[in-house]
């Protein structure tokens, strides 16, 4: 497939991408608003020799997600909050298994059946694993079509680099957002990796080996968590992903991941155009959440206002990543006709704290 | 063990040491198992899907690589490992717990895919390895640690049989239930194993053994009246036979 | 330059094919382009409304928040929606063989044009939504005429020739009579 400029839902980018950067097999199950994604997927991905799967249940998804990856081939998902609720078990055995695959959840209002509508309320169940045990995987936030293209060659190298699930939390006014992304010559960076090492192909090439998440001594249990957290650190360490507009000599600082993020740059703008010193760091790994950007708050900022589409979630990652130095605000919303804080909201808070 | 592996081949690992219990009859069908993949020539591209209870063992004593699952899910994982890898064969081995408890969703949309995969289900009619609590498969006012005055079917609902459940499935090629409860049984059985794993050799789609084996621990009795009682109990409520066997028609053809 | 739409009909009227017509116009030109789902004004189902921003430079908020410089209103149902998402001095072009009754926003400029009146005569009522379009792009500078005629006629060109004939003289109508009705 060569270079092009499509004009997408970015539900059906998010399809085009990942086919494009090497995903061959898609498992998912209808869910609002992530169905786009299979819809699209069960059309091209026979093109490239592979195939969407429909299965009866996330729980049964996700499991043939890990399957799929214990071949060393790389399969995704995608999905809304109940079915990321379902797919968790899944979630921790890969994490736990090492096997990389691509996940996304198009996320929606919850708790419970919730309501279709867009939201960021996942942040929590992305970034804290809301399976069992001491795991993360890399959570990915891209804020446009174009970025989700631009990331996604990244996250199978990531997946690959440090065989793990990647997820990517978008959330559902995006997805339904229709926008053109110039997509780059398709690259299966997948194939980039040898998987010989460790895929479970049988014993023709390599000595009897077997996945094992659990423990038949008590020692292998703590070998297997002493050596996540090796990896979970070098991934803190090096993986940290964000943007910063403005931020030297900002006043404000606003913090928003995905949509707001992106209303964040208009905002700057707009605020710099009247001579307010406002700046932004958006998040663009949540986890790894991006410490670092936090590390040089200048001397001039006064306070820090996150805004999210639910009611305080990364919330704690910023107040934890300010440590205290500056006051951290919160302005969010979940559902409604128009169910995130609109740029007249945030500008209007912003106003109250400079 | 080399002059052992002569006349065994390859497949089982004879000198690991077995886990299983005394008289389990996991040690019948894993050898079973093991003496079809090596008889079948498939050793090589054979992949174990194992779920969570004693049946999680079973690789151990083979020379194939295996995966074990979380409980219940071994039929989604093997499915998505035979999408990607169609040229393996897949094959699950499970407890009745995992395959008929949590799983069993996964086992019966498994079986309607009707994607080339085996499903091995050892049915010892209790949870054996967290100590012998009711599965699906107890029988009813058997007691059991969750049982204490027996299965109450009203409360508890009724032992379940699962093969019943695929014989009209069209996606399911082989679907059989075996015993393994004295020599008459155990050869049905190695042959239902072959027929099955054959099944999946030859492409045709979804293939099943249910077996019933006795659980000396779990069932608190000693190995021959374990034995006596599965042949006796568990085999007159779940009575062995082939449902299904499209794999000798296609031979023929 | 940033131009926010908002076009917002009933079921079958094509508010959402406007909306798309409006996007493939802004890509060919080079533009930058975001369409967003209906968010807030519908009161009831069957409703269907097109957010478009087109902008020569990044979309940072994807939003029509209240502040549409251009809103097409082809239904009685939506018309109290587009007259209160306009921005202030922005233009609301109002389908007068079916809104009736118009009422008075200080600071927003109504255009009351007989769209599905004229779409009849040219052919089928079908192509209201495209006299709409005619006049929301004599109304405003975000497109050239040309581009979306040649949106159309790739569109229905081919296949369709009758219909594309139809359409081509309903966006010309529009932006005749946008002139005239705006006095």
């Amino acid at each position: 497939m060569k270079s092009e400029t499509l004009f997408l839902k970015n539900t059906q980018t998010f399809a085009e991408a990942m086919v494009r950067c090497g995903v061959r097999y898609h498992f998912a199950y209808p869910i609002t608003p992530a169905t786009e994604v299979m819809k699209h997927t069960a059309v091209i991905l026979p093109e490239y020799g592979g195939r969407m799967v429909q299965m009866e249940s996330e729980l049964a998804v996700a499991n043939a997600l890990a399957g799929c990856a214990c071949t060393g081939t790389l399969g995704a998902t995608s999905t809304s909050g109940p079915g990321m609720a379902l797919m968790q078990e899944s979630i921790s055995f890969m994490a736990a298994g090492e096997l990389p695959c691509i996940m996304l959840d198009a996320m929606r209002v919850g708790p419970g059946d919730g309501d279709i509508v867009g939201a960021q309320s996942n942040y929590f169940q992305a970034t804290r694993g809301g399976g069992h045990g001491d795991y993360r995987v890399i959570v990915l936030a891209p804020a446009s079509g174009q970025e989700i293209v631009d990331l996604m060659p990244d996250a199978v190298k990531l997946a690959y680099t440090y065989r793990t699930p990647v997820l990517f939390v978008i959330d559902g006014v995006t997805c339904t957002m229709t926008e053109s992304a110039i997509f780059p010559e398709a690259h299966d960076y997948a194939a980039g990796f040898d998987t010989s090492s460790w895929a479970y192909t049988g014993t023709a090439d390599h000595e009897k080996r077997f996945l094992l998440t659990g423990s038949y001594t008590h020692s292998q249990g703590e070998e297997m968590n002493e050596r996540l957290r090796a990896k979970f650190e070098r991934i803190k360490e090096k993986e940290q992903r964000w943007e910063s507009i403005q931020t030297e000599d900002a006043e404000v600082v606003l913090v928003g991941f995905g949509i707001h993020g992106r209303m964040g740059q208009d905002l700057v703008a707009n605020m710099r155009a009247q001579g307010k010193k406002v700046g932004l760091i958006r998040p663009i790994t949540l986890w790894p959440f991006p410490d670092k950007a936090f590390e040089q708050l200048p001397e001039s900022l006064k306070s820090v206002l996150v805004v999210e589409m639910n009611h305080g979630q990364m919330l704690d990652d910023v107040r934890l990543a300010v440590n205290g130095r500056v006051p951290v605000h919160f302005l969010g919303k979940t559902g409604g006709d128009m169910p995130l804080c609109t740029l007249a909201d945030m500008t209007a808070q912003i106003n109250t704290l400079l | 063990m080399q002059e052992l592996a002569k006349i065994y081949g390859d497949t089982l690992l004879l000198d690991k040491k077995f886990n299983y219990c005394p008289g389990c009859g996991h040690g019948v069908v894993t050898r079973l198992v093991a003496e079809a993949i090596e008889e079948l020539g498939i050793r090589q591209r054979t992949v174990s899907v194992v779920g969570i209870g004693c049946g999680g063992f079973s690789h151990h004593y083979m020379d194939i690589d295996a995966i074990e699952a979380m409980h219940g899910r071994s039929p989604a994982v093997a499915i998505g490992y035979k999408t990607a890898s169609p040229d393996k064969i897949v094959y699950t081995y499970q407890g009745d717990g995992d395959c008929s408890a949590i799983g069993l969703a996964e086992l019966l949309h498994g079986a309607n895919r009707g994607l080339p995969v085996t499903c091995f289900m050892i049915n010892n009619n209790l949870f054996g390895m967290t100590g012998g609590q009711m599965s699906p498969a107890t029988l009813e006012n058997q007691v059991t640690a969750t049982t204490p005055k027996g299965r109450d079917v009203h409360v508890h609902g009724y032992p379940l049989r699962v093969p019943e459940m695929m014989a009209d499935m069209v996606g399911a090629k082989y679907v059989a239930r075996e015993a393994v409860c004295d020599a008459k049984s155990i050869r049905k059985a190695a042959k239902s194993v072959r027929n099955a794993l054959q099944c999946q050799i030859q492409g045709l789609g979804f293939s099943f053994v249910e077996f019933i084996v006795p659980c000396p621990t779990g069932l608190k009795l000693s190995v021959p009246d374990a034995y006596k009682w599965s042949r006796e109990k568990m085999v007159e409520y779940f009575k062995p036979q082939v449902f299904k066997n499209e794999v000798g028609q296609n031979n023929e053809n | 330059m940033r131009t926010k739409c908002t076009f917002s009909g009933s079921g079958g009227q094509g508010s959402a094919l406007l909306a798309k017509l409006v996007c493939q116009g802004a890509i060919k030109q080079g533009l930058k382009v975001v369409m967003t789902q209906t968010y807030g004004i519908e009161q009831r189902g069957g409703d269907s409304t097109g957010y478009v921003i087109v902008s020569d430079n990044f979309i940072g908020n994807p939003l029509v928040e209240n502040d549409a410089d251009i809103s097409v209103a082809l239904s009685p149902s939506i018309y109290d929606g587009c007259v209160d998402g306009a921005v202030e001095g922005g233009i609301v072009l109002v389908n007068s063989s079916l809104i009736t009754e118009m009422r008075e926003r200080e600071g927003v400029k109504q255009v009351p044009i007989s769209a599905s009146d004229m779409a009849v005569e040219l052919g089928s009522v079908k192509c209201a939504n495209i006299v709409m379009l005619g006049a929301a792009l004599a109304a405003t500078n975000m497109l050239e005429f040309e581009t979306v005629e040649q949106v159309l006629r790739e569109t229905l060109g081919a296949k369709k020739p009758a219909l594309l004939e139809m359409n081509l003289n309903a966006l010309e109508r529009g932006r005749t009579v946008y002139a005239s009705a705006a006095e």
